[in-house]
């Protein structure tokens, strides 16, 4: 089977890769869509004052 | 002179360091007159393929922001260092880790745990978590390694420059452009878009005697909003952070500083830094006042090494782990 990678998607805020695959007769069998990226907020933003979260979450994205 | 070949890359950052260029509004202009862009996945459609295909040292000047949290960070980073003339360590998290780097307070496993299987709003009957390879029917998947602790730049590559800043102001992003037109860049290693002082030397809040009997939240206390923070019990950065900024949080947010811009000049370690500021302003010479005056402080490590945990002498909290 072909596989045609994009990699990376672009013009959008993060990581993200396509995996394009196409059998014998050219047509797509299937396409997977992948996030190759965690950061981790949702673990490290505990413990942090409830008044800091604004500043620290405004990360997320900066798009 | 022929124009430059530029990169701009984001490994674990948000994409606040590429506004922070399309900023420039009409300074964009003149980045399109000194240099060609060969890489900028948040504006132009280069592929990774076509930066493996160069030469080493055919970009002139790479800006990577975003520290190292994976393994393809790693390799992009790696890979833009041998194909680079000059790379610079662009904001806080290339810098020192940054935001990302505050996962250093815990292990691969507890992120990934809470991120696909104990938030409130995840669905993952199954527990599946990411695997790095998954083999598919039409073939094998890869996605890059997650790593235990997050990394900056320079503790993988060598860099040339540092420019900090969460993200780097405006101002500062286009004195660096106008710094690599004319070709004047400092000596190598140097911190560039900051200046050589400290936050506070640079505030404008009046500062006067520190005597600080109480730390307060922001809900114990009205304070004075013409006055130093530091001197009315608020934690507040400035004497362990580099300045430069502009003051966008201290004089014009009325915020008080969280340390973006990294260590003050001369100084490796901006929480121990701060440390020492703290113990200095603390009014008491009673041990047990002392330390209930410090006892006071919400979440020290957060707040002291809010962007810098990663590159501190701390760097993660104890783990057994590799990474
Ligand atoms: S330094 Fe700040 S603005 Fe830049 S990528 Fe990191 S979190 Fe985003
Ligand atoms: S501690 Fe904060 S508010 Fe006080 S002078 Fe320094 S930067 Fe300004």
């Amino acid at each position: 089977m072909k596989k045609i990678s994009i990699d990376p998607i672009t013009r959008l805020e993060g990581h993200g890769k396509i995996e394009i695959f196409l059998n014998d007769a050219g047509d797509v069998e299937n396409v997977y869509f992948q996030v190759p990226e965690l950061r981790g907020f949702e673990k490290f933003c505990e413990g942090r004052p409830v008044e800091e979260i604004p500043r620290i979450v405004t990360r997320v994205c900066g798009v | 002179m022929a124009k430059l070949k530029l990169a701009i890359y984001w490994a674990a950052g948000c994409g606040g360091c590429d506004v922070a260029i399309l900023d420039t509004n009409e300074g964009l202009l003149k980045i399109a007159e000194i240099a060609d862009i060969v890489l900028w996945p948040v504006a132009t459609d280069h592929k990774y393929e076509e930066i493996e295909k160069m030469a080493d040292g055919a970009i002139d000047i790479c800006l990577i922001n975003g520290g190292v949290r994976n393994s393809e960070n790693e390799h992009m980073t790696k890979l833009l260092r041998a194909k680079s003339k000059i790379v610079v360590a662009m904001g806080a998290c290339a810098h020192q880790g940054g935001i990302p780097g505050l996962a250093n307070l815990f292990t691969k496993e507890t992120v990934l745990n809470r991120a696909y299987r104990e938030t409130p709003s995840t669905e993952n009957p199954d527990g599946i978590l990411p695997v790095q390879r998954f083999s598919a029917q039409e073939g094998e998947l890869i996605i890059p390694e997650f790593y235990n602790t997050v990394l900056p730049t320079a503790a993988v590559v060598d860099v040339d420059y540092f420019m900090p800043g969460c993200p780097p102001a405006i101002h500062q992003v286009a004195a660096v452009v106008d710094i690599i037109a004319k070709g004047d860049l400092p000596p190598k290693g140097a911190v560039i878009g900051a200046s050589d002082k400290t936050l506070c030397d640079e505030c404008t809040r009046p500062k006067e005697d520190r005597k600080v009997k109480k730390f307060y939240r922001p809900h114990e206390i009205i304070f004075d909003n013409q006055k130093c923070f530091l001197d009315q019990g608020i934690i507040c950065l400035g004497p362990a952070t580099r300045g430069g900024c502009g003051n966008r949080c201290t004089v014009k947010s009325n915020m008080p500083c969280r340390g973006c811009y990294g260590p003050a000049p001369k100084v490796h370690d901006q929480g121990t830094k701060f440390l020492s500021a703290l113990a200095s302003v603390i009014d008491s010479n009673d041990p047990a006042e002392i330390n209930s005056i410090v006892s006071q402080i919400a979440d020290p490590v957060g707040t002291f090494y809010r962007f810098g945990l990663a590159a501190s002498y701390l760097r993660r909290k104890r783990s057994n782990e590799k990474n």
